[in-house]
């Protein structure tokens, strides 16, 4: 008994213990449907027939298929403007939103809300609504003296940033992140740094930017998959419009596997999709060693 | 710490609880007659197997069936109760209604034919009868037919053939449809136009010049859905647009049909592409037809079909009165058709396909049924029935029972085979195609030809 | 002194509550749209006020479908969330503690399996996901929706719990082993308080997602008793037919406000500091 309690106790036993729900699950519900999806991915698939195996066809088909360029570059940018921009935003209102005060539930709260509302009907609605030719933007650069009906989704310049606009104002998730690891830096640190004569702004790059750099880095790891894999944005309100300018790379692969019915080919536009973020992100963890803090306080 | 965590668990035990009442009896019960439609028919998925499948139920004797459709709160309300009335006179005979939004409904429907476990009765389209029977996913329901479980005698025989492929009949329509150009007859009125039944297209297009200049109304040909009228008016040329693996007609008649946009575009009576990028395709409420603050952003007209007149008279503004007429054609005796609104049909997935024939068989012949539903999916396929719920429907749905007998029927042809699977991916290639000419970005010339190229290559490859 | 900072003050809360409004202006327009008569959401979207206030959007949405109202749906929508939740929240908990605090062989792979299963949209696992839960019997009941998440099976969460974790000084775990705390004893006795604000952040969302999910019930539920909500709000909405959209909004509206309340109940304990009164072991 007393053995087996101190095998249990053994440092590495524990660890595999302890990550044992995961183990299992992902061996139950994860690795049968992704290998799944991996062999359609090399099959002639519509879903209604049974696929038909048909070797490297479908990555060869995508490198000829003019499309799948496009959405790959529209995602590109719409991942890497709309990353940055979401999580500096973030992590600025988490610092405003720090301080207690009467009112920083609401504020915390109004802040927030724009991430649970987030792809619901009603947002693509009044999104198109407010970028419409006609729309509250356009009449707000006419009250400061700029007469427009420029139609900011019609122009295959403009209409991405709409989307961009759209997930950056949900910043929300982000934001709370911040706020629960701001609050993990020992106020002694800040009290120490007070006595040496610190400034507002020395106080943030010498203490909360570096212990907040393990948050930063998950968040951007987080957010990137996040921005490849955007779907709803451009499913609701461009459907790709106009001109495939705002065509996210799920978005074609959604309409290859359920529009189009070519299910294998939308499996295989999936895989190369997860080589891609999968190599970003093992580039993220390489750089990690050199601007993340790491170490105990 | 501990205390949100407690509250947490004390919640999900109430909210179990609470479900348990109202949602763990069907999950119990709904798991082993999915494994019976769908885990073990997988290996018996020849049809030669099914008749194990049907033997262990015996029909009308406690048989359950599952019934699918899409559509809005009016529909599925209506369906439920005329199912309800089917149970009350069969008992024994329960059903249980899936409605799910049109998008949802084919990801559910095709995800279930994956696993063998489809709907005894689905709601079928004629975009997608061809590949659902094609994958021999249909029952075949000649023989329903052939022995009076399905009584067809008062049925108009064209529309009734729309659901056959081949030798077999694979499914019922349940609502007559025919093409239809609403129109905002209160803007025309107010310029004095008319607008008159069978246009040709010649006509179309000065009309829509006039109206532009007259009153600043812009012409939607058919934005966003650009295949059903190049479908349309190659008909008047006798050519078949999507035929087995190939596009009917030459490129040129293509590059004329993309022509139509580019001469609208530059003698500006057809509506700025933008205005699409701002509203939801598809969507009655944000056509252009009925929505937009100003003429120029919006269509004096819309190629839609008679069952969509009723959503569109409610979507219009108040005081604006929608008309209704046929789409242009040089022909319109060859182009005009009467087209099945929607199809129920049986799949092989079914325990008990004799049932679910017979309910075909009550939503097809019941006037009690019919009173219920009042021609909500288009009008009734039996003329019997048609004539008999005639008095209880609304004033907008009598009119179209008058347009499509009096207009239409008397100057159409048969409508075209249904579409092969591939024609979603050349619809879309369409109206990119589209789009390019309307942003300026292509010449109507290269459109149409790389339509007819691009399109006969993905007709060809599958 | 005391006034400059009473003018910081007062700027502060100008500033941020401004900006708060726009942030939530797409909510209030949505909460006034639905008391707007529903032929004149479009026709008004311009205006944020309604002509008149009206509350038949909640009578016709309340109602529901074929006889099914949204009391059913809710019920359904709260049960799912907040098991899926419990069930996500405590095994990834487990989990992130395992990855934080050793090192065992196999560590790095599965940590990787973990990140890579993140990777692919959910849209391609539709039609395998379904293939196997059907294996297993359980298509047309709730076990899709709930049981798997108590595998830990959402690597966003172990992540984020676990990247607290690492924030955690290891002296206060080294002290209570010394102390003879089993490892279990460790991370309910001293782990667990420490990472309130981690958890807290982690039921918030996990609520909130499992209550927006509707592509495993679409897939997974069959019978319309057994709908969520978010798979009802879907309903209202017919493209080529009418759509109702003021029943719509008015019941997005009443959806949207479980997980409102949720994080206002819960926010309070995201910026708690790191209280010592957990450490009592």
């Amino acid at each position: 008994m007393k053995s087996l309690r101190q095998k249990l106790g053994r440092e590495s036993v524990a660890g595999v213990l302890f990550t044992l729900p995961f183990t299992v699950g992902f061996l139950l519900f994860m690795i049968v449907p992704m290998g799944i999806s991996l062999y359609y991915s090399f099959c002639d698939y519509n879903i209604l027939s049974p696929p038909v195996f048909t070797g490297m066809k479908n990555f060869i088909t995508m490198f000829k298929d003019a499309t799948f360029f496009k959405a790959l570059r529209v995602t590109f940018f719409f991942a890497f403007v709309s990353v940055p921009l979401k999580l500096v935003f973030a992590l600025i209102v988490a610092m405003l939103l720090l301080e207690n005060s009467r009112m920083s539930g609401f504020y915390r709260a109004a802040y927030y809300l724009p991430s649970i509302i987030g792809g619901s009907v009603a947002v693509s609605i009044l999104w198109k609504r407010m970028f419409a030719m006609d729309g509250v933007i356009n009449k707000l650069l006419g009250a400061i003296g700029i007469q427009t009906s420029f139609s900011w989704l019609g122009s295959t310049k403009t209409a991405i940033w709409v989307l961009i606009l759209l997930v950056v104002w949900q910043f929300g998730s982000s934001m709370l992140i911040f706020l629960s690891s701001l609050k993990q830096v020992p106020q002694s640190l800040y009290e120490a740094a007070e006595v040496d004569g610190a400034s507002g702004p020395a106080k943030f790059f010498r203490i909360t930017l570096p212990l907040l750099t393990p948050t930063i880095f998950f968040n951007l790891v987080m957010q990137t998959i996040n921005g490849f894999l955007a779907f709803t944005q451009c499913y609701i309100i461009t459907q790709g419009k106009p001109m495939d300018s705002t065509l996210l790379y799920t978005v074609y692969m959604y309409q290859q596997s359920f529009e189009f019915h070519n299910t294998g080919y939308g499996a295989a536009l999936a895989w190369m999709m997860l080589a891609v973020i999968g190599l970003i992100t093992l580039f993220l963890f390489a750089t990690k060693k050199f601007w993340v803090y790491d170490g105990g306080l | 710490m501990k205390k949100p965590i407690a509250l947490l668990l004390a919640a999900a035990m109430t909210a179990g609880l609470s479900a348990c009442g109202g949602s763990s009896e069907p999950a119990g019960t709904q798991a082993p007659a999915s494994s019976a439609a769908g885990g073990e028919t997988k290996e018996a998925q020849a049809p030669a197997a099914e008749g194990e499948t049907q033997a262990s139920q015996t029909p009308g004797e406690g048989a359950e069936l599952v019934v699918a459709w899409w559509g809005n709160q009016v529909r599925n309300e209506r369906t439920q109760a005329a199912l309800d009335l089917y149970s009350e006179q069969n008992p024994g005979v329960t059903f249980d209604g899936q409605f799910s939004e049109w998008a949802d409904y084919w990801n559910k429907l095709a995800t279930a034919a994956a696993g063998h476990s489809m709907p005894d009765i689905i709601q079928q389209d004629y975009k997608y009868i061809q590949q659902y029977v094609s994958n021999d996913l249909l029952v075949d329901l000649t023989p329903y037919i052939e022995d009076g479980t399905i009584d067809v005698s008062n049925c108009n025989e064209d529309i009734l053939n729309s659901g056959r492929i081949g030798d077999g009949i694979y499914a019922i329509c349940n609502g007559i449809n025919t093409p239809a150009l609403l129109y905002n007859k209160t803007a025309l009125d107010a310029a004095g136009i008319t607008v008159k039944d069978n246009m040709t297209l010649d006509e179309f297009v000065a009309l829509s010049k006039e109206i532009q200049e007259k009153t600043g109304y812009k012409t939607n040909l058919a934005y966003g859905n650009n295949e059903i009228l190049a479908e349309y008016l190659l008909r008047a040329d006798d050519i078949v647009m999507f035929e087995e693996d190939k596009l009917g007609g030459t490129a040129e008649d293509y590059v004329a049909y993309m022509k139509l946009y580019e001469d609208g575009i530059k003698e500006g009576w057809v509506i700025d592409a933008a205005v699409f990028a701002e509203t939801t395709i598809g969507s009655v409420e944000q056509n252009p037809l009925v929505y937009g603050t100003s003429p120029e952003t919006m269509s004096w007209c819309m190629c839609a079909y008679t069952n969509q007149l009723t959503a569109f008279r409610n979507a219009a503004p108040e005081g604006v009165e929608i008309g209704m007429t046929t789409w242009p054609s040089k022909d319109p005796a060859k182009s005009d058709y009467l087209k099945p609104s929607q199809f129920f049909s049986i799949t092989k997935d079914s325990a008990n396909p004799d049932e679910a024939a017979k309910v075909l068989n009550f939503i097809t012949n019941s006037v009690d049924c019919n009173n219920i539903l009042l021609g909500e999916r288009g009008i009734p396929l039996s003329s019997a029935v048609a004539e008999a719920i005639a008095p209880n429907m609304d004033e907008t749905s009598q009119e179209v029972i008058k347009f499509i007998n009096e207009v239409v029927s008397p100057n159409s042809s048969q409508i075209n085979p249904p579409a092969p699977d591939s024609a979603s991916e050349v619809n879309n290639l369409i109206n990119k195609l589209e789009e390019q000419v309307c942003y300026g970005q292509m010449s109507a010339e290269e459109a149409g030809k790389q339509l007819f190229e691009e399109g006969n290559a993905i007709m060809g490859s599958k | 002194m005391r006034e400059k900072r009473m003018v910081k003050k007062v700027i502060y809360h100008i500033i941020v509550f401004l900006i708060g409004i726009i942030m939530i202006y797409p909510l209030i327009w949505m909460v006034m749209s639905s008391f707007k008569e529903k032929s004149t959401i479009f026709t008004t979207a311009g205006s944020l006020i309604p002509e008149k206030f009206i509350f038949d959007n909640y009578v016709t949405g309340w109602k529901g479908f074929a006889k099914v109202s949204f009391a059913t749906f809710f019920q359904n929508s709260l049960f799912i969330a907040v098991v899926a939740t419990v069930g996500t929240v405590a095994s990834s908990a487990l989990v992130a503690y395992g990855f934080a605090r050793f090192k065992f062989k196999g560590r790095n792979i599965l940590f990787a399996a973990m990140l890579l299963s993140m990777m692919l949209p959910a849209q391609v696992l539709m039609i395998p996901q379904y293939l196997w839960y059907q294996k297993l019997g359980w298509v047309g009941s709730y076990i899709p929706l709930t049981v798997p998440y108590f595998f830990a099976i959402q690597g966003f969460f172990v992540y984020l719990i676990s990247n607290f974790i690492e924030g955690i000084p290891a002296e206060l775990d080294e002290a209570a082993k010394i102390d003879g705390c089993s490892y279990m004893g460790i991370f309910s006795r001293i782990m667990l308080p420490l990472i309130k604000p981690a958890l807290v952040t982690a039921c918030i969302f996990s609520f909130m997602w499992r209550w927006d999910d509707f592509l495993s019930a679409l897939l997974y539920v069959s019978k319309s008793s057994m709908y969520p909500v978010s798979l009802a709000l879907k309903l209202f909405c017919d493209p080529g037919s009418s759509s109702d959209y003021g029943a719509m909004f008015a019941m997005a509206t009443l959806s949207i406000m479980p997980s409102v309340l949720i994080f206002l109940f819960f926010q309070k304990y995201l910026v708690e500091g790191i209280s010592t009164s957990g450490l009592k072991g």
